[in-house]
């Protein structure tokens, strides 16, 4: 099936708010893809890291929100780091989860994890997954 | 504070507006303008005209200028950058001194950033009034004439210096080649094969260094230095050092007895440091000149007390431990910079390994392990353990196209250095896996995507589109992480050799001697041209021209391209006997002059310096460029522009405040 | 010398080991830590998007506690902490409209007076005053290396040790600006100086996993093993961290680790505190070695470091 690519208000008003949220202009990304190969979490992704820029970048949010990968990111800043553009996709991604709906299946809150996991677990594992996966 | 230039109240000032078509008459009203000048003091004539750029526009300057006598004219037109010449040639020809001729720009200053035709009408007539006022006080100017000494000197005896010096000897004028190595060949000598059409780049390069070596017109000094320059365009004084290679050229025959005797292993930089050599040594087998060099900084001492035994096994008696620095100055006219380049560090990528790894090589150590006068005869080896490679991983883009830690542009030559590097692996070991990770493959050239595509599709050689993000060893084995964009898949190789293909940068040790010749640079420390799209070859800074990598990254072809277009341009300045320089220049007047240096400090030019005699400012009219920096800082005013002084542009500012 | 010391909630409950650790070594070298009065979870996440501007709020929180009892340095261990701190404490003083908005959440917080204990909501603006500093580099920059080898009173006898950074210590560089993302020296420099021989291995900042190892283990648990493993095969004897998040991952989750990944022996992990204290002379029991999944005792063993100097 073809996609129709539109380039209108609508796109726009997607790609504008994810920038102002994250901060960062997706249309430097050249795509290189350097991030994806340089991340931890890329191999158990259904969209590598260039690709969810590459989505919004298109303008395609509908494929961007529904991508298990946001739920994959580990803040690791790998990216950020190797990126010959300087882009911060940590930021983007978080920019992405911020919109999504809360209920998204993927998203990993207080209800996934078992008393007896709880009070294993280091406190800080849990706030920051639940701050980050959470809605 | 300003000393009032003479306002010639009697001066019969012609004025013709100019159309333009529609581009100024659409918004100003240029009847109107030419009409409203002509009771202006000073104005004889005006008329208005519909191109007055062209042949009858002209002709009708040439011929009023002669019926009515006028002494200065104004021509209300376009910015002076197109025709300032056009109408100054024009008066020249009617007999009027062409310093004589205003331009009023009421095009780009007026009709085309305007819209209100009033407003607009009214403005033009006000800078029309302004360029009267000036035009009164204008001066009979001559343009400034000096020699041309016609000989050139080229910095650099690579490909690029080469060629400039053969053509400019060709066109019959003497040349002076200066290179600080012990050889001349550049970088271009190192190479094994060129692309696209895998010539053997020694075989391709070597007559012409013999040619140049064997030149009448040329002057080859090799481990030479520049060391400083005065003077300017046509009339240089450069001071060049030589330095004591402690060997007589004329007498070493290469018998390589020293080398054979000498206890000093070094490093060969020839083969990257891959291979080593003695302290005394010939850089490769054929140098030109075809001499020894005895390396100061490795020699145990220079002394028969310390070692002595090279100078014991020369027959000829080449060898003399007491040579030293000499200087000595030659006059030129023109210089061409042509001092190549060199490779981004690796040690900037720390994700690929640093320096630390043996086994992950830049393309000019890969071209040494390649060539057959290389540390390996030809056969491709790797570095740690001298096992041959079978799988091999090239990586494109490194340290460049990267505006975040490293260098932003784009190094031109990887895409197509790599695909041939791809190709002759693959030629040597057929079993071998060569892979390339790239983000583009830029193959601009005439027959290079063709040779690229010949990579991929003869060779079988894998392109992956994905920037490697890590190298890293485990065991003996070197590991790549990178990416496949087009499938999405992330991807691991093992590699036993990695070839970075490394960002070229500026030639290291060269910014001091730029600095020297005032040459500019880039940003990015590359000479810069004088117009990125029009004047390619030549600095801004009056007779210096560049060449080839100095410039920015360039393959073989362009750089001899733009070596020949330097050597033209040199032919150009040597064409003429006399140099002819605008005479709008910004003299001194010593009356004037309290010697405070201000005005120096702000030339750009290097065209302003202090007598230390009579304690004034004095300028070289030749370099001076009129910007006028000196005029606006000089606090007494002897600093005055000809036909620019104070007292004139105050006279435009009031004409045009009066309405 | 009393210094502020941020330990963040997870050292005082799942990770005492370094807290105690940290506590005990710096008291060795004369340094008394302080806690701010009060304090509360910092957050453990820095908020990415423009928008979260309450995040920073605990932080600030934090910062504000130090500079009113008179701190102009906190140090923490924690990488987390350490990061969101750094972080928030920049993001204050440059950006006016996080610094506006911040201030404005926390104007009604209330403010302990820390030599009353009384509960006030005097309040000034916190304009990032203070400065955050991880451990390692308080010690690179205002203790010392001179100092803290006058202190040893253990020999570890160039234990191989293999320095774990993790992520949050280095990364995003423009923010945290340790030490270079992929060529640092830091760590390695602490270990030499305290006696260790730093492994140099190729997966010392590679992320361990971080908290996807509670959401998708799987994932987690191949990234935490290649960290272990690059260690071990370069010779290393132990791992040392600063972070409880990779302590856990390493250690903790080992015996997981094994389940996938059989033929992996294991390697001890350990904070880089309890080396420091160790070789400054401080008793084994003190060290939390306890808290280990995967003993460690065997390299703070009395005979091993039995020089001990006066």
């Amino acid at each position: 099936m073809r996609v129709k690519l539109k380039a209108g208000p609508e796109q726009r008003k997607f790609i504008a708010r994810i920038e102002d949220l994250s901060g960062e202009n997706v249309y430097a990304c050249y795509q290189c893809g350097r991030c994806s190969a340089g991340c931890p979490m890329a191999s158990e992704m259904d969209l590598l890291p260039n690709q969810i820029i590459r989505l919004v970048q298109m303008g395609l949010e509908e494929d961007v929100l529904r991508s298990k990968t946001l739920f994959l990111c580990a803040s690791c800043f790998t990216c950020q780091s190797r990126c010959p553009k300087g882009i911060d996709l940590a930021r983007v991604m978080e920019a992405v989860r911020h919109i999504l709906d809360p209920k998204g299946k993927d998203a990993f809150g207080p209800d996934e994890i078992s008393p007896e996991q709880a009070r294993e677990l280091p406190q800080q594992v849990m706030v920051a997954l639940f701050r980050k996966f959470a809605k | 504070m300003t000393a009032k230039t003479t306002k010639k109240k009697d001066k019969r000032i012609g004025l013709f507006v100019c159309h333009c078509g529609v581009n100024i008459a659409s918004v100003v009203d240029v009847e109107k303008v030419a009409e409203a000048l002509k009771e202006y003091p000073g104005v004889t004539f005006s008329t208005d005209y519909v191109y007055m750029c062209s042949d009858p526009g002209q002709q009708m300057i040439i011929d009023t200028i002669k019926e009515k006598h006028l002494d200065g004219i104004i021509v209300a037109a376009c910015s002076p950058t197109l025709h300032e010449k056009t109408f100054q040639e024009a008066a020249r020809l009617a007999g009027l001194n062409p310093y004589q001729i205003e331009i009023a720009n009421i095009r780009e200053q007026d009709s085309w950033v305007h819209t209100d035709r009033e407003k607009a009408t009214r403005k033009a007539v006000r800078i029309v009034k302004s360029h009267v006022e000036k035009a009164l006080r204008n001066e009979n100017l001559e343009p400034i004439k000096v020699d041309v000494k016609k000989r050139a000197l080229i910095i650099g005896g690579g490909i690029s210096g080469l060629q400039a010096a053969l053509d400019i000897a060709e066109h019959g004028y003497e040349v002076i080649l200066v290179e600080k190595n012990p050889s001349i060949g550049g970088k271009m000598i190192q190479l094994s094969e060129t692309f696209p059409t895998l010539d053997c780049s020694q075989c391709i390069l070597t007559p012409k260094m013999v040619e140049v070596s064997r030149h009448p017109r040329i002057k080859l000094l090799t481990y030479h230095e520049v060391d400083s320059i005065s003077g300017f365009v046509g009339n240089f004084k450069v001071r060049i050092k030589k330095k004591p290679r402690y060997v007589d050229e004329s007498l070493c025959n290469l018998c390589g007895e020293c080398e054979k005797v000498c206890p000093q292993i070094v490093p060969d930089e020839f083969n990257m440091g891959l291979s080593f050599r003695k302290a005394v040594y010939l850089p490769f087998p054929q140098a030109i000149p075809g001499t020894y060099t005895l390396d100061e900084a490795h020699c145990l001492g220079l002394s028969p007390v310390r070692c002595g035994k090279c100078k014991d096994v020369c027959d000829k008696m080449a060898i003399d431990y007491d040579m030293k620095e000499t200087f000595f100055e030659e006059e030129v006219g023109a210089v061409v910079v042509a001092t190549g380049y060199d490779l981004y560090t690796m040690q900037a990528l720390g994700e690929y390994g640093g320096e630390k790894y043996e086994d992950v090589v830049n393309g000019l150590e890969f071209e040494r392990i390649l060539s057959a006068s290389g540390p390996t005869g030809g056969v491709v080896l790797r570095p740690s353990d001298g096992k041959v490679p079978k799988s091999v991983v090239f990586v494109q883009c490194s340290g460049s196209r990267d505006t975040e830690k490293h260098n932003p542009y784009c190094s031109k030559i990887c895409c197509m250095y790599t695909a041939k590097h791809a190709m002759l692996y693959k030629h040597r070991v057929p079993d071998g896996q060569a892979t390339v990770f790239y983000i583009d493959v830029r193959t601009g050239g005439k027959g290079f995507d063709e040779f690229y595509q010949r990579a991929v599709e003869e060779d079988k050689i894998l392109y992956i589109r994905g920037k490697v993000s890590k190298i890293f060893k485990e065991g003996d084995k070197l590991v790549v992480w990178g990416v496949d964009t087009l499938t999405g898949k992330k991807v691991e190789v093992e590699a036993d050799l990695v070839v970075l293909a490394m960002a070229m940068v500026k030639a290291d040790g060269v910014q001091d001697l730029l600095k020297k010749l005032k040459v500019s640079t880039d940003i990015h420390g590359f000479v810069a041209e004088a117009h990125p799209k029009l004047r390619p070859v030549e600095s801004l800074n009056a007779g210096f021209y560049l060449a080839g990598c100095a410039h920015g990254p360039k393959d073989i072809p362009e750089a001899v391209a733009q070596a020949s277009a330097a050597a033209a341009k040199v032919g150009d300045l040597f064409a003429q006997n006399e140099l002819v320089h605008e005479p709008t220049v910004v003299p001194v007047n010593d009356e004037l002059c309290s010697g405070c240096g201000i005005c120096i400090t702000m030339c750009p030019y290097g065209a302003r310096s202090l007598d230390p005699e009579r304690g004034v400012a004095v300028v070289n009219e030749i370099l001076c460029e009129g910007c006028g920096a000196c005029a606006a800082a000089c606090p007494s005013g002897a600093a005055q522009q000809r036909n620019q002084t104070d007292d004139q542009i105050f006279s435009m500012l009031r004409a045009m405040l009066r309405e | 010398m009393k210094l502020h010391y941020y330990p963040g909630c997870t050292l005082k409950e799942k990770t005492t080991a370094l807290d105690v650790s940290t506590r005990e070594a710096m008291r060795r070298l004369d340094i008394e830590l302080v806690e701010p009065e009060g304090w509360t979870c910092c957050g453990a996440e820095y908020p990415l998007t423009e928008e979260k501007i309450v995040g920073l709020a605990a932080p600030v929180r934090v910062l504000r506690q130090v500079r009113d009892e008179g701190g102009d340095v906190v140090v923490t261990t924690c990488s987390f902490c350490y990061a969101v701190l750094k972080r928030a404490n920049k993001a204050v003083r440059e950006d006016p409209l996080k610094h506006k908005r911040v201030n404005a959440y926390l104007r009604d917080d209330i403010q302990i007076n820390p030599l009353t204990k009384e509960k006030t909501t005097g309040f000034e603006d916190y304009n990032g005053e203070v400065k955050v500093l991880h451990l390692l580099e308080y010690l690179r920059d205002r203790v010392g290396p001179p100092r803290i080898r006058e202190h040893l009173k253990r020999d570890l006898k160039g234990l191989a040790v293999a320095p774990y950074y993790g992520c949050r210590l280095l990364r995003p560089h423009k923010e945290m600006g340790v030490d270079e993302p992929d060529s640092p020296r830091i760590f390695e420099d602490f270990l030499e100086t305290v006696g260790c021989a730093a492994v140099d291995y190729a997966f010392k900042q590679e992320c361990c996993g971080s908290y996807v190892s509670v959401s998708l283990p799987a994932a987690a648990t191949e990234a935490s093993y290649r960290v272990l493993r690059s260690a071990r095969m370069a010779g290393a004897k132990a791992i040392a961290v600063t972070c409880p998040l990779c302590f856990y991952n390493l250690d903790h989750r080992q015996e997981a680790i094994k389940e996938t990944f059989l033929d992996f022996p294991g390697i001890p992990v350990v904070f880089f505190t309890q080396l420091l204290a160790w070789a400054l002379g401080v008793d084994k029991e003190l060290l939390g070695l306890k808290e280990h999944a995967v003993p460690a005792d065997g390299l703070f063993d009395e005979g091993r470091g039995a020089e001990v100097r006066t």
